[in-house]
């Protein structure tokens, strides 16, 4: 699916070449035609240039007024190959989502590979072991609709009376107990995170809330790790792993806003390995967790393959961007010839992390797209930056850097906390520190003035208003040690400006 | 948990008398200009609205106190005060020794006036000095000078007019602490018993706001406000007048005792256009609100707008535009606001507001003598969160 006012994006490109991998018909749709500013055969082409796909082939769609769809579920028929799969064959069913429904238990997604599923089959989860009774079989037409039969090469869903949703795993293989299949199918490569970051909630009495939403969330996002962390600064809360930055934030909003979690998200990190001086090593994804400074023979950090689609005209900044990142150049194609530039570079995980996305876009007028994978690790000179408020190291906010850039890093972050820690009741000075050794020092001045010397007349329910919208906003808040950090402050490391 | 000195019966009454001369750039109250036409058939309307809060049917055991406020209560003819305050004592009773105040300019204060004030059982006056420099009163967009305030002082203490309270600005942008503080000397040779003290706040949506906005004059700065409060309670302390509230300076005994309602949380009635009132729960019942069973008591607040609010009276017989009945939560917090604000403090029996209050001992902004807290000079200059800190503990 190709934006027919953008062009072919990073992403895009980078499917696409593991769909011809794994030797998958592809189906180009070029998509927001109705837009004013769409090109549909000057992207048409382009797929043809760098994908290989004759332009006629391309469906121009729009799914905003519809057209074209039919023309796609024409050539999903005609163009795509039907399931293969027996239905007289030993069920054999992938389970590929699934939901849970407070009144009916789990409802699992599933592909039907081989055999035949209805209500009352006996079926076994070959992964989990659980055996159930089906009670209803469907279809999704889009809502859910009852059938009697789902049959090889069939998508659907079945309801179990699963109540825990650890027995249905997604990637799992369905078989029926009575005529249980041998082999179960491959499933799905299990992925593993590339981020790590601490979720705490702002009120202690949400851990096991938390605990729970993050159960439910696992259910259908395999991706997800999780366990439990304690920090001394932000009490009991989880470490999580997730696929990338745009993973972590739907984690964190679908927490926030499903759950009604009110959560203090630290900044994130990648995975190091660290090679101790008595020859053993260990992976951390918690820059609180790195070992004292004189055991530690080498750090090293993972590195991307970055690729970026970028306008031509906007290619300088975008260089620019990924050498502050400590990138370095691989490769730079123009496709088509003279238009837009497809860059490579090899660069840190980690730099990519905060803020990258961000400042591609804003530096691209919003037009370059990017895509990344994982290389491998690189021993670095890596330091562990410390932050103290008010005297005391705060863990949540220790980050990794590379030591050439510490205490540039230092500083702007210690700005940075300055603006989003409001003013208390007493000085607060907020340090940055390397090993003990503080690098850069910034001081919230005392609160000098908060009342409102005035007469009220006998309104006093406007005086006390304000004062419960206050008190609302400073349960937003952490108290660290003495002082009240919002939650922010925990992220500000992201929108550091450098 | 606070104990409740509200007692069973409201035993203060506010009343608002919105005309003014002229509106000063920096007031939000609900006021009205010119048109003296009005305040015949304004006076009349407060006096039916009494009708309806003394249809509690509940006994009455006379006021305490009585506050016209404004506006500017001091540009009704006499005759019309006589009729009011005879409105009040008949319907409500004025009890023996009670406070009864009127706001007043300095322009026109003479003393016959104070004398006639006096004989009507008007014992208190609140003077709206705001400044003794001339060019501060300008800039404030007052009609009077600071000779016309003297004046007034004069003709105040000429006619015996012992409980006068003087209203006093500070933070004035661009008036010096020097200023300032010769003003305030100078308010104080005439040794007022009562000095209100309060900053200058830029309110929205007053004249004030629009000229800061635009940058057309600069808002009050913070390093004024510090100044400025300390010195003015170092002076007022030195003459004898004790800060008995965050904006409030008096002799011992001369306090104002309806103000003190409002901090303390009593009960007090309301009439007039934008006056406010706190009613108790089953006076609340009586004049018809409906409350749910955990609500301890109403508050209530009237139109603004001088002409709607006669029109309404005259259909409704009351000028309530709004009410809000407080449970026994919202009534802690107010108590723990307003009672913070008085140099007495508040009794808490809560242990975790009391290891707050150890915290904030510890900073220096609040002494503990039993279970009183009460703020100190410099907790007062924070006092808004320290009162944050304690509620929300």
């Amino acid at each position: 699916m190709v934006d027919a006012s953008q062009g072919i994006e990073a992403q895009t490109l980078a499917n696409v070449y593991k769909a011809l991998e794994l030797g998958l018909a592809i189906l180009p749709v070029v998509n927001k035609i109705d837009l004013p500013q769409a090109e549909p055969e000057l992207v048409r082409e382009e797929i043809a240039r760098v994908i290989g796909i004759p332009a006629e082939r391309s469906i121009l769609a729009s799914a905003r007024t519809g057209e074209g769809v039919d023309r796609i579920l024409e050539a999903v028929v005609t163009a795509l190959p039907a399931p293969v799969g027996d239905p007289e064959a030993p069920l054999r069913a992938l389970i590929f989502d699934c939901k849970y429904d407070a009144y009916r238990g789990v409802v699992v997604y599933v592909r039907v590979m081989d055999g035949r599923l209805r209500s009352g089959t006996q079926i076994r989860m070959m992964a989990s072991q659980g055996t159930f009774t089906v009670d209803e079989v469907g279809i999704f037409r889009p809502a859910m609709a009852a059938v009697e039969e789902l049959t090889a090469g069939e998508v659907g869903y079945l309801i179990a009376s699963i109540r825990n949703v650890r027995d249905s795993k997604v990637g799992d293989t369905i078989t029926e107990v009575a005529r249980p299949t041998k082999e179960p199918l491959p499933g799905y490569r299990q992925v593993s995170p590339m981020v790590w970051a601490g979720l705490f909630p702002v009120d202690g009495d949400d851990y096991q809330g938390l605990k729970e939403a993050l159960d439910r969330l696992q259910l259908n996002d395999a991706a997800l790790t999780f366990e439990p962390e304690t920090s001394a600064a932000l009490g009991f809360g989880f470490r999580c792993g997730f696929l990338g930055l745009l993973h972590m934030e739907i984690v964190q909003e679908r927490l926030e806003r499903e759950f009604q979690l009110n959560l203090i998200t630290t900044a994130p990190s990648v995975a190091y390995q660290v090679t101790l001086r008595n020859g053993s090593s260990v992976e951390i994804d918690n820059p609180d967790q790195l070992p004292e400074v004189g055991m530690i023979e080498t750090i090293a950090e993972p590195r991307v393959k970055l690729e970026i689609v970028v306008p031509r005209e906007h290619l300088g900044g975008i260089m620019e961007l990924c050498q502050e990142r400590r990138g370095e150049f691989v490769q730079l194609e123009y496709q088509p010839p003279g238009e837009r530039a497809l860059l490579t570079y090899d660069l840190p995980l980690g730099e990519i992390i905060h803020d990258f996305y961000d400042q591609l876009k804003s530096r691209s007028r919003g037009y370059a797209s990017m895509d990344y994978q994982l290389t491998g690790y690189r021993a670095e000179q890596l330091v562990k930056l410390d932050v103290l408020v008010a005297g005391n190291k705060v863990d949540a906010l220790s980050i990794i850097v590379h030591r050439q850039q510490a205490s540039n890093q230092g500083r702007k972050l210690v700005q940075r906390l300055r603006e989003v820690i409001p003013r208390q009741l007493f000085e607060v000075a907020i340090q940055a520190a390397i090993g003990g050794k503080v690098i850069a020092r910034e001081t919230v001045p005392a609160l000098r003035k908060d009342v409102i010397a005035k007469c009220y007349g006998g309104d006093i329910s406007r005086k006390r208003k304000l004062l419960e919208k206050q008190r609302e906003g400073k349960q937003r808040m952490k108290r660290v040690g003495s002082v009240e950090i919002p939650q922010e402050a925990f992220m500000a490391v992201l929108s550091l400006d450098r | 948990m606070i104990a409740d000195p509200g007692r069973p019966l409201a035993r203060s009454l506010y009343l608002h008398i919105p005309f003014c001369d002229t509106r000063c750039p920096y007031c939000d109250f609900a006021i009205h200009i010119g048109g003296d036409h009005l305040h015949q058939p304004y006076v009349e309307a407060v006096i039916r609205e009494l009708d309806w809060l003394a249809d509690s049917r509940r006994p009455q055991l006379g006021l305490e106190t009585v506050y016209l406020g404004g506006g500017t209560p001091g540009l009704l003819a006499l005759p019309l005060l006589e009729q009011l305050l005879a409105a009040v004592e008949q319907r409500f009773g004025i009890a023996e020794g009670a406070e009864v105040t009127i706001e007043a300019n300095p322009s026109g204060l003479t003393e016959e006036l104070a004398r006639s004030w006096l004989a009507l059982g008007i014992n208190r006056v609140s003077l709206g000095v705001q400044s003794l420099d001339d060019r501060a009163l300008r800039w404030l967009g007052r009609n009077h000078d600071s000779a016309t305030a003297e004046a007034a002082l004069r003709a105040a203490a000429a006619a015996g007019l012992e409980n006068l309270s003087c209203d006093l600005i500070y933070a004035i942008p661009e008036q010096p602490t020097s200023v300032f503080a010769s003003g305030l000397r100078r308010l104080l040779s005439y040794q007022p018993p009562h000095v209100s003290c309060y900053e200058l706040t830029v309110e929205p949506s007053t004249a004030l706001a629009r000229w800061v906005t635009s940058g057309r004059v600069l808002g009050p700065k913070e390093q004024d406000f510090v100044e400025q409060h300390r010195l003015a309670r170092e002076l007022l302390e030195e003459a004898g007048l004790l800060q008995y509230e965050v904006s409030n300076y008096a002799r011992p005994g001369s306090e104002s005792r309806h103000n003190l309602a409002y901090w303390q949380g009593r009960h007090y009635l309301a009439a007039g256009c934008g006056a406010h009132g706190f009613i108790d729960r089953e006076a609340a019942e009586g004049l018809g609100f409906s409350l749910s069973p955990e609500d301890v008591g109403v508050r209530y607040w009237n139109l603004r707008n001088a002409a709607t609010y006669i029109k309404q009276v005259t259909v409704r017989g009351h000028g309530r535009r709004g009410h809000e009945a407080l449970d026994h939560e919202q009534r802690r917090l107010e108590l723990l606001a307003c009672g913070l604000r008085l140099r007495a403090g508040v009794e808490l029996s809560e242990p975790r507001q009391l290891v707050e209050a150890d915290r904030l001992a510890h900073l220096g902004l609040v002494t503990i003598a039993g279970n009183r807290v009460a703020a100190t000079p410099r907790g007062i200059e924070v006092l808004d969160r320290v009162t944050l800190e304690l509620a929300a503990s």
